[in-house]
């Protein structure tokens, strides 16, 4: 487990301030931001390697805050791999291996033993971070901090490393704290993210959370929400209440707090009312919908549940490889929404076509 | 036009300060090596001399190098108050002219001194004696292999000692480890520096200890004594002895460094 209460860390001018998250022993938590928004800093502060200022740091229930890092008990792995030059691959992966069949099986299922008998300094950048993976899962550290280590694989290898090391996680019970950019990344390995903004912790929770209920238009537009509108929402008397989404298991249940009850909501932003549901409106606010939850047809979808549905003209379409987003213009507002290709191709999409969007109540989220 | 013209007067300074810094020796290992070599057969001052200066010398960088590493990497790894006053003292000895490091050494380890009159109680006698060579050569040059080997140390990417804190190993054994081997090369480099200042040393020698002489005092007593002929072949030969090691190792390194095309043509 990681758990940093008010984590601080001075590195030149820049500040990691007040940093609070928890990552649950086992879980895989991933930390997202933008360049400079202090990730390779969190991961160094919770490794010993940059003194911490202020703040708690607890791993795995024992106060680390005054330990040094070789009495941590985890695992570093730095993009560019930082293989000791001087050392073979296999020298390289058996560092801190107190096991050596630990090490060759560990290496052998990341990829990395065929690579033994190399030079350092002949590996790719790819190469040389199975390596470094390799090498740090060796020790069999009880937490992995990983500064996004596959950025340098092409696609097919690090699909498999990727699962590979989710495995090994879930085998060995690591915990696992992974810096990646890469939104999908985020998604598909994270049980906890972390979003982080100059030295500061934006959000984190639950990646489907963290995507889809930003905590501010900054948020939304960092992830990638196109459809951010600023308003004013009010809280529709005489509309039935409705309780929140029910979490899929016991775990994810905000257990913490007592359940509030969600109500409809009417969002103006200029010449759009959009319906949403909330516990609480906060005025002004945003209106956040995520463009996969906007779909498109040429007819109007009156027999649907969808609350909310706009007419428009196509403005824009760009397609990337199986993805295609269609910009449709409602009375001046654009409105982005994300289909297939084939469904694009299927509908004859095409700009200045005039096209209705529906998305659900449930899919705008209101900040 | 101005590019060239800049370009042509760059070139012209350059070339005119390399054959100033070159010529000198080039003329003295020319006129008088060949003959410093023979009479390294007849001559056995000579020999003494220069036997007594490489093992003072290499004396000297021992203790250089056993000090100044820790030192080095103290100073380069470490962030403590005054760490900039300390890395400019460690300096001062390369900014005093050479006598007056003697003449200050003197006051230190000289006989009527405390460190110097403890030395004799124990039967060491500092001035005039192998002993204040040492002391001499490691003064003016241990600096250099300081400066040399923090250099040395500030090439190795901390994130190196990282890594290797996290694979459980406690700072001391990741300098053995990691940070030694990865400075190695450069804390050679600095020794060497270290050691073909020692060898050249003159000034801080001269007051501690004229005798026994090093090749550097035989030369100007030499000079002095029986004039420039008599001297040539000596100082000749010192001059080979200080600069083969470093050019050695000086071309070694060029060779192994990668190059660039300033015009872009690739190589």
């Amino acid at each position: 487990m990681i758990e940093a209460r008010g984590l601080s860390a001075r590195v030149g001018s820049f500040v990691l301030a007040d940093v609070t998250f928890t990552v649950p022993k086992g879980a895989y938590g991933v930390v997202i931001g933008p360049a400079g928004s202090g990730k390779t800093t969190l991961l160094e502060t919770i490794a010993g390697i940059t003194p911490q200022s202020g703040g708690s740091l607890s791993l795995d229930g024992r106060q680390a805050s005054a330990l040094p890092p070789e009495a941590r008990g985890l695992g570093l792995v730095y993009q560019h791999g930082y293989l000791f030059p001087h050392l073979s691959v296999e020298a390289n992966i058996a560092y801190g291996a107190v096991d050596g069949d630990v090490a060759r099986e560990v290496a052998t299922r990341i990829g990395a033993w065929q690579l033994r008998e190399r030079a350092v300094d002949s590996l790719s950048g790819g190469e040389r971070q199975l390596v470094a993976l390799a090498r740090a899962l060796a020790p069999r550290p009880s937490i992995l901090l990983l500064d996004e280590p596959f950025s340098a694989l092409d696609p097919r290898r690090r699909e498999s490393t990727r699962r590979e090391l989710r495995r090994i996680h879930r085998e060995w019970g690591i915990t696992v704290l992974q810096v990646t950019h890469d939104f999908t990344e985020a998604g598909l390995l994270g049980d906890v993210a972390i979003l982080l903004d100059g030295g500061r912790v934006l959000q984190s929770g639950k990646p489907e959370d963290v995507f889809r209920k930003p905590a501010s238009p900054y948020v939304a537009e960092f992830l990638g929400a196109e459809n951010v509108f600023a308003g004013t929402g009010r809280l529709m008397v005489g509309e039935p209440e409705v309780d929140p989404p029910v979490a899929r298991t016991a775990a994810e249940s905000p257990a913490a707090g007592p359940r509030s009850l969600s109500h409809a909501v009417e969002f103006a932003s200029g010449p759009l009312t959009i319906y949403a549901v909330a516990s609480s409106v906060e005025n002004p606010g945003y209106a956040v919908i995520r463009a996969e939850e906007v779909l498109l047809s040429l007819e109007p979808q009156s027999m649907s549940s969808a609350r909310n549905h706009f007419r428009g003209r196509i403005t824009e379409i760009s397609t990337l490889g199986a993805l295609t987003r269609v910009t449709l213009d409602v009375d001046g507002t654009p409105l982005v929404a994300a289909l297939t290709t084939r469904s694009a191709q299927e509908l004859s999409l095409a700009v200045g076509v005039e096209a209705y969007a529906s998305f659900k109540a449930m899919a705008v989220h209101l900040c | 036009m101005s590019r060239s013209l800049s370009s042509i007067a760059a070139a012209l300074f350059g070339s005119l300060l390399f054959l100033f810094l070159v010529a000198p020796i080039a003329q003295l290992v020319a006129t008088a090596g060949v003959e410093g070599g023979a009479k390294l057969a007849t001559d056995a001052e000579l020999r003494r001399a220069l036997g007594l200066t490489a093992a003072t010398a290499t004396a000297a960088m021992v203790f250089g190098v056993l000090g100044g590493t820790p030192i080095a990497y103290l100073v380069e790894r470490w962030r403590f108050p005054g760490r900039a006053a300390v890395a400019a003292l460690l300096d001062l000895p390369l900014l005093i002219p050479h006598p007056v490091a003697g003449i200050a050494l003197l006051l230190v380890l000289g006989r009527d001194s405390v460190v110097g009159g403890a030395a004799l109680s124990l039967g060491l006698r500092i001035v005039g004696s192998p002993a204040g060579i040492v002391a001499a050569m490691l003064f003016v040059s241990a600096p250099l292999y300081i400066s040399g080997a923090r250099e040395a140390f500030a090439r190795v990417d901390r994130r190196y000692e990282a890594v290797a804190r996290t694979l459980g190993d406690p700072r001391w054994r990741v300098f053995r480890r990691v940070t030694l081997p990865l400075s190695g090369r450069g804390l050679v480099a600095a020794a060497v520096v270290m050691w073909a200042r020692a060898v050249s040393e003159f000034g801080a020698i001269v007051i501690l200890t004229y005798n026994p002489k090093t090749a550097s005092v035989l030369s100007y007593d030499r000079f002095t004594s029986f004039g420039l002929r008599e001297a040539l072949p000596v100082a000749a030969i010192l001059a080979v002895l200080a600069l083969l090691p470093l050019t050695a190792l000086r071309t070694l390194r060029y060779e192994r460094r990668p190059g660039f095309d300033i015009a872009g043509t690739g190589r």
